[in-house]
């Protein structure tokens, strides 16, 4: 086990070097930064440009601030911010940002499994139904509506029509908006409509996966064998077929998860969310190339490790793989 | 559609011929795609948006950036005969910018998939069919682009590029192929497993026999028999691409020139408040469209599957 993980981490190098490669190239493809920095204001002096291009470590050549990049982020340190909070450290905002970032996406991740795997069980049981007719029709369209405009209907309708919950940010500005005094029920009370559109943006296509899943393997001779031997219809779908159709949804989920934090602006924008994503957006509009770096890499280690997390946890689900 | 690619090798020509007088598979697949409504209603949806695209300037009222009497008076109306789906913050006709965008994102849609398939298609069938290590460097490649933060790299390369080049050369036609050539990975690994599937047919092997040479195979052989998949993979594709544009441009990283549903959605969202139908209709409009793609999407694959015949 402990051999299977050290070797898939060793086959992840070349793809994290490679992907550093395409973060660091998309940061210079434009020349130089502090060129980009300048651009806006033209009353900058050259002797401060000098200055500037020797305090980021600019003047070197390409190859080397690469190289220095990496030896950095191995001691665990991104560099410093261009334009954010005064060169504050990258690792501590994205350290300040990250924990909102995974507060909404991983809430909103275990709530849409926890609807959406009943759900499609039920639809697959009932094929043709009216159910499953309906609960088709809705996770279709929920995988064709893009993620902000859910939001910015649910914040027209719950936010402005009615009023019930706020339409931004995590927290009220004045502590005395705290619904009870309480800090924690405040945040609770920000999450519902992020948490709630965000949710069912990623049910839709996980409510999909299950059924079909589901009616594949429910055809399988197994569960024929199954039935025949006289077992309940419970027993037959939910100890037998269950495991066996849940193989491709933690597939799915594990590279969705990559693509879920990577989708991370879309909701922090709708939602004024102060996450990594909002974050990322206000970095790439001042081009601050630390940071853009900074949160790509990141984003890129967490969705190995999510890929990672799924290959193992594909072995103990399916002992047809064995992990060595 | 060409029905002669389907045909056997000149040697088998008259069976060929016989065989394509019966039923094609092009015929057994229209029959199946007539039969399934959601298909058809796709199809009629991408069929409505096309012709508002294309008839553009005389179906919108009012030219694109016309600002009809531009005084505040006529800024943020609400919907009425005059102004079917209201105005917008500086007294655009949100009716005619959603029939201006149509056009948009017809383009970047096809324009995307168009790129993205080229390279998904070039990549899966070398990597299929070569193996060995083209088949690994090229997957290794292909993997770096199914790890990476898509839609964050997106951005940034944009945002880099319109930094370059401030005059603005062509925006919507960088944002469609940043777009392209991102979003290969996954249709380009698609492709490669069902051309090794392919690969191990009995006409395959038939085919090297008769000295036919690699070129010849995977694009006489192997092509058309992935052709059904990529026709499937290419129409969710377009529906992905336009549903990226949107989303690029609420985020501000798109042409701020253009006119497409992403940016006028990105304007309605400053003032949601006072004016809601600057972002609901078009917003209903990305999702009807992408709808229509996905229907149509779903409805060839199962008419083109060659493992499911009646």
């Amino acid at each position: 086990m402990v051999r299977y993980i050290i070797r898939r981490l060793i086959y992840l190098i070349p793809l994290f070097f490679g992907i550093l490669v395409i973060v660091f190239a998309a940061t210079r493809i434009a020349g130089d930064p502090v060129q980009l920095m300048i651009g806006q204001n033209p009353r900058i002096t050259a002797e401060a440009k000098q200055h500037l291009t020797e305090y980021y470590g600019l003047d070197k050549p390409l190859y080397y601030q690469f190289f220095l990049f990496i030896m950095q982020l191995f001691q665990g340190n991104l560099g410093n911010s261009y334009a954010i909070r005064g060169g504050i450290a990258v690792t501590t905002l994205i350290g300040d940002y990250a924990l909102l970032t995974f507060q909404l996406q991983l809430l909103a991740l275990f709530l849409s499994l926890l609807i959406a795997i009943p759900v499609g069980i039920i639809s697959a049981k009932k094929r043709y139904s009216k159910l499953d007719v309906s609960v088709t029709t809705t996770s279709l369209l929920g995988t064709c509506i893009p993620v902000f405009y859910m939001g910015i209907i649910a914040i027209i309708i719950f936010a402005y029509f009615l009023g019930c919950f706020p339409a931004g940010g995590a927290n009220s500005i004045l502590p005395e908006r705290y619904p009870f005094g309480s800090y924690e029920l405040d945040r609770l009370w920000h999450m519902v409509l992020p948490t709630s559109v965000l949710t069912f943006a990623i049910l839709a296509p996980v409510v999909l996966l299950v059924r079909s899943s589901m009616l594949e393997v429910l055809r399988q001779d197994y569960i024929l064998a199954a039935r025949a031997s006289g077992l309940s219809e419970r027993s037959v779908v939910y100890k037998h077929a269950l495991k066996n159709a849940l193989m491709p949804v933690v597939t799915y989920v594990g590279l969705y998860f990559g693509g879920m934090l990577a989708g991370a602006p879309i909701t922090e924008k709708v939602f004024n969310w102060p996450g990594v994503g909002r974050l990322f957006v206000e970095a790439t509009t001042k081009l601050d190339f630390p940071v853009i770096m900074g949160v790509t890499v990141f984003i890129t280690i967490m969705t190995l490790i999510a890929n990672l997390v799924t290959d193992v946890t594909y072995g103990y689900i399916d002992p047809r793989i064995r992990l060595e | 559609m060409n029905r002669k690619r389907f045909t056997k090798p000149e040697s088998q020509n008259q069976t060929g011929k016989n065989r394509s007088k019966g039923v094609s598979q092009w015929n057994i697949a229209w029959r199946r795609f007539k039969k399934n409504k959601a298909a058809l209603v796709g199809a009629f949806i991408i069929g409505f948006v096309v012709f508002l695209g294309t008839f553009d300037a005389l179906i919108a009222p009012y030219p694109p950036n016309d600002t009809p009497g531009f005084d505040f008076q006529e800024a943020r109306v609400p919907p009425s005969l005059k102004y079917l789906f209201g105005t917008d913050y500086i007294g655009h006709d949100v009716f005619s910018q959603v029939v201006y965008g149509a056009r948009s994102a017809l383009y970047v849609g096809f324009g995307a998939a168009a790129i993205a398939m080229s390279l998904a298609i070039l990549v899966g069938l070398i990597s299929g069919y070569y193996g060995g290590i083209v088949d690994n460097i090229l997957m290794r490649i292909t993997e770096i682009f199914l790890v990476i933060p898509f839609l964050l790299i997106l951005l940034v390369f944009l945002k880099v590029i319109t930094a370059v080049a401030p005059s603005g050369v062509g925006g919507l036609s960088i944002v469609t192929i940043m777009i392209g050539v991102f979003s290969w990975a996954s249709n380009a690994r698609i492709i490669r497993g069902e051309v090794l599937r392919v690969k191990e047919s009995e006409f395959i092997e038939a085919s090297k026999s008769l000295g036919a040479s690699n070129r010849r195979i995977i694009f006489k052989h192997v092509f058309p028999n992935v052709l059904h998949l990529i026709i499937v993979l290419t129409t969710l594709m377009i529906a992905t691409a336009i549903l990226v544009e949107a989303a690029v441009s609420f985020l501000g990283f798109g042409d701020p020139n253009a006119i497409t549903w992403g940016q006028q959605l990105q304007k309605a969202n400053e003032a949601v408040k006072e004016a809601w139908w600057e972002g609901v209709f078009p917003g209903l409009f990305i999702t009807l469209l992408v709808l229509g793609f996905n229907l149509l999407g779903n409805g060839l694959r199962d008419a083109l599957d060659p493992r499911l015949r009646e």
